[in-house]
């Protein structure tokens, strides 16, 4: 009767040491202001950067590119500052890196919810177009590797969606939405 | 007149009462083999018999009634059960599950002849198969996590410290079938499912080095699985299960909505034939895996023949052929994904093929000398999709002459001649060779009835590809004493050696996450020089302790490390230092019912040159198992706690590379797992069912950076043997 309640008074021990502790924890969310939200992610770049180009983005769309057309502003949720001609690898965080509230339209910031297509995007003009034939998508944030299955990006409101990364390989470029 | 009327009407319930009958039935191992001499007794009473040679037995003239039946024999765990006994009571059949007493078991691995532990100079430990059905361990690694002093990092299994984690690459721990290695020609990694759990009589571990007996692989130790001899009767065997991971601890981690399951199946067939049995298995596994791009998908054939020329002349001819298809998980993306692969690593995967063959002749030669010849052809293949295709095709062939000379009830010699040669094709090792040659010679002396003094010499010689050729002598000395029948010490000493493998040397490919791994031909041998102090204690036939206090000291000691130019390469450590102590109980609280079984082993592993512990080794480990096994049921709870690793690859964790964000994150280890079973018969053939809730606390902890162990899950598995 005593080795069962030793063996019993062990067991409670363990039941309770392991019991209160759930380990590994996730990093608290980054917190930004009520009514806010942004993304941040890294784009590594493999092969030999194309000649000619001057810009490199990464842009956010609403929904797929299905035309031509979807290739606008109103279709857009967000532009990050340029890539630097060369890299190899570029960390970013749209809140730092929202060009075109930066550049153009301060109140510009992406809106909560869900956005259906973030690409890299590379084009020869130096000056920012919205016309779909200046662009070559690059890079697609994509389901498994596969960059023919775009991943949509999920932005909740008061907090910043990480880990948003996508793979640039000059080699073995996505396949190109409608002209 | 009222005491007559009184008797006449309790006659019949008399009559009734002394009614009488026979309790009849078979005792059965679970293979089906029958156990004679196994003692059935009426609990409480002097009534009883013994199993005859078939297995039967027969209480006679047993008045009709309910009785608790203990059966027990040495060598297997005692059952209780409860029969109603009438007129229409059919014999029982009872199977019993092997146990037997810690230092009485029998091990070959040690001096590659049988020998018992309480016997040896070094520190062992067995495994019997039946534990990994009873806890339903997806893999045979996941079994050994339970093994005082071993550790399994990933899928890399570390005795007493000997690895840290290398992705498999440059194994130190030598697993061997039947004392035939199994580590691939090209990267010497090890997988652990290429022989069938069934087929499996048990498993040795010898902690600390062998290098002395087995050479390179062995610095840190040997694993070698010992399969089942020939069957007498046939034999079919079954398994199946089928469980699911939990959700995971925070919502956060969710990544899929479908519930991530696991399965898998295992068909035996066992029989002879006058001189020849057979053994023949097909095994499918497939598991989704918790985590996104980590499923695993593995189908397995077996084949074992044994072909009796004579008594004294006996062949084992065993071959597998494994093929898998495995996602491949690096890294998680950060600890808010933490299920999740870096995005450039999702769809990475890896197919395989293996076939392994082997072959042993043993041969008789007389009273005092026995021969065995070994041989063993493997072949691997792995294409890893990714970024980039990464191939390589590795052909490995070994032979050994092994030769026990038992001179007198005082002298046993064994000596022996090996040879292994692998050729390797493939895009990321280059297309090397390795040509390996050692020969050894063990001497056990009884110096006296309670001493006896082990003495080893193993000479290598290695030519890898274009490197320098190398040598290696590697003695050995022990010493067992019995101080009283229940008190026996014992001390080693020997040296040991490692050559680096070809993918250590040659590997110049992407590995993933970003990382590639450069070529290092400058790569030498390393060297050990270790020693060991243990003691057995039992205190009784129920209580068993061993304790041992060990030290290794390496040069050269090979370990991957991320060079300035953020590349892993494996480099030679000048020196590094692993010294620690074990404490291992094993106490039946109710022999044949409730067993309790812990290990304690602390451990201080240190790189002496740049003062800072060693990579992946936790300081404290402690495992605790308690099984439970009332009549028909089983129950077990397993339990094992490390502390908190000091050092991981912080370079890739940290600024400027970080690599893997938030990758510095680790915690202590407690895992517990719950096991039920049931043993019943099924349409008259023994089987069992185990419910298994394995990390019951969903305890969330990580054995390499990035990647969280299994999350809680649940699986039921069922057996029946026909």
């Amino acid at each position: 009767m005593k080795n069962l309640l030793a063996a019993a008074a062990l067991l409670a021990s363990l039941i309770i040491i392991t019991g209160c502790n759930k380990g590994i924890e996730p990093e608290p969310e980054r917190v930004v202001p009520p009514g806010e939200t942004g993304f941040s992610g890294k784009i590594t770049f493999e092969g030999s950067w194309p000649p000619g180009v001057t810009r490199t983005h990464l842009f956010v769309f609403k929904n797929a590119i299905q035309s031509a057309a979807d290739f606008s502003f109103l279709n857009l949720s967000a532009v990050i500052d340029p890539v630097p001609y060369g890299s190899t690898q570029f960390n970013y965080d749209s809140i730092e890196m929202n060009y075109i509230e930066h550049a153009f339209l301060p109140e510009f910031k992406i809106q909560p919810g869900e956005h259906r297509y973030v690409i890299v995007a590379q084009s020869n003009n130096p000056e920012i177009s919205f016309a779909r034939g200046d662009w070559v998508i690059v890079g697609v944030y994509c389901i498994g590797g596969d960059q023919s299955k775009p991943r949509s990006l999920i932005c909740n409101e008061g907090s910043i969606t990480a880990g948003v990364d996508i793979n640039v390989n000059f080699n073995n470029p996505p396949p190109q939405p409608p002209l | 007149m009222k005491k007559l009327i009184t008797a006449l009407l309790f006659f019949p319930v008399l009559i009734l009462t002394a009614q009488t009958g026979s309790l009849k039935g078979k005792i059965i191992s679970y293979q089906n083999d029958p156990i004679p001499g196994v003692s059935v007794v009426i609990t409480g009473s002097q009534t009883g018999t013994a199993t005859l040679s078939d297995g039967t037995f027969e209480i006679k003239n047993l008045p009709y009634g309910r009785y608790a039946v203990e059966v027990s024999v040495i060598g297997y765990a005692k059952r209780k059960l409860s029969v109603d006994l009438n007129a229409g009571t059919k014999p029982v059949t009872v199977i019993l599950t092997e146990e037997t007493i810690q230092s009485e078991q029998i091990i070959v691995s040690a001096g590659k002849y049988e020998q018992r532990v309480q016997d040896l100079p070094v520190s062992t430990a067995i495994l019997q198969p039946e534990v990994i059905s009873r806890r339903n361990y997806l893999t045979f690694d996941d079994a050994l996590r339970f093994v005082p002093g071993i550790a399994v990092n990933l899928e890399q299994v570390s005795i007493r410290g000997s690895n840290g984690y290398s992705k498999g690459v440059g194994a130190r721990v030598l697993v061997a079938v039947n004392g035939i290695p199994i580590y691939s020609g090209d990267t010497g990694d090890i997988v652990w499912e290429l022989i069938p759990v069934i087929d499996i009589a048990r498993v040795e571990i010898i902690k600390g080095p062998a290098s002395s007996l087995y050479g390179s692989t062995a610095i840190g130790g040997v694993i070698n699985i010992i399969t089942r001899s020939a069957v007498k009767n046939p034999v079919t065997h079954f398994r199946s299960y089928f469980g699911t991971y939990d959700k995971p601890a925070y919502d956060i981690w969710k990544w899929n909505n479908n519930l991530r399951t696991f399965y898998g199946m295992e068909l035996t067939h066992a029989n002879s034939s006058g001189s020849l049995s057979y053994t023949f298995s097909v095994k499918k596994f497939d598991n989704m895996s918790y985590r996104e791009n980590d499923y695993a998908r593995r189908n397995l054939a077996y084949l074992k023949l044994n072909y009796e020329f004579s008594l004294k002349n006996y062949l084992t001819f065993f071959a597998d052929f494994l093929n898998m298809d495995r996602g491949n998980f690096l890294y998680w993306k950060d600890s808010r994904n933490a299920l999740v692969p870096k995005d450039e690593d999702n769809g990475n995967r890896v197919k395989s093929n293996r076939l392994f063959t082997g072959l042993i002749f043993h041969h008789t030669v007389s009273d005092k000398i026995t021969a065995e010849f070994k041989s063993s052809f493997y072949h691997t293949k792995f294409d890893g999709y990714g970024i980039e295709l990464t191939t390589s095709t590795a052909d490995l062939l070994r032979n050994e002459l092994l030769a026990n000379f038992d001179l007198s009830n005082s002298f046993v010699l064994t000596t022996g001649l090996e040879s292994s040669y692998s050729k390797i094709k493939s895009n990321i090792f280059k297309n090397p060779d390795f040509f390996g040659a050692g020969a050894y010679a063990q001497g056990e002396w009884k110096i006296s009835p309670a001493a006896s003094l082990t003495l080893g010499l193993r000479y290598d010689y290695m030519k890898l590809d274009t490197l320098k050729s190398a040598n290696a002598a590697a003695p050995k000395a022990g010493l067992n004493y019995k101080i009283t029948k229940d008190l026996i010490a014992r001390a080693s000493f020997g040296t040991g050696f490692r050559a680096p493998t070809p993918s250590e040397v040659f590997t110049t490919a992407g590995v993933g996450g970003g990382i590639d791994v450069k070529s290092n031909p400058d790569l030498k041998a390393e060297t050990s020089v270790s020693f060991e102090l243990g003691t057995i204690y039992n205190y009784s036939d129920d209580l068993f302790f061993d304790a041992a206090f060990y030290q290794s000291d390496y040069r050269e000691f090979i370990e991957p490390v991320l060079t300035s130019d953020a590349k892993i390469q494996f480099v030679n450590l000048s020196r590094a230092r692993i010294q620690g102590f074990e404490l291992n109980t094993n106490w039946n609280l109710i022999p044949g019912e409730l067993k309790f079984t812990a290990g304690y082993n602390y451990m201080w592993a240190r790189d002496l040159d740049n003062h800072i512990a060693m990579k992946y080794r936790p300081l404290n480990s402690f495992t605790a198992q308690i099984d439970f096994s009332p009549g028909q049921f089983d129950f077990g709870i397993d339990f094992r706690y490390s502390s908190k690793v000091e050092q991981i690859d912080f370079t890739l964790t940290q600024f400027p590379i970080n690599l893997v964000i938030d990758g510095s994150k680790r915690v202590p280890v407690y895992v517990t797992d719950f096991s039920a079973g049931y043993n019943f018969f099924l349409g008259g053939a023994p089987a069992k069912i185990y419910l298994n809730a394995k990390n019951i606390f969903n305890y969330n902890y990580v054995e390499f950076i990035g990647n969280i162990a299994p999350i809680r899950n649940y699986s039921v598995s069922v057996e029946v043997f026909f």
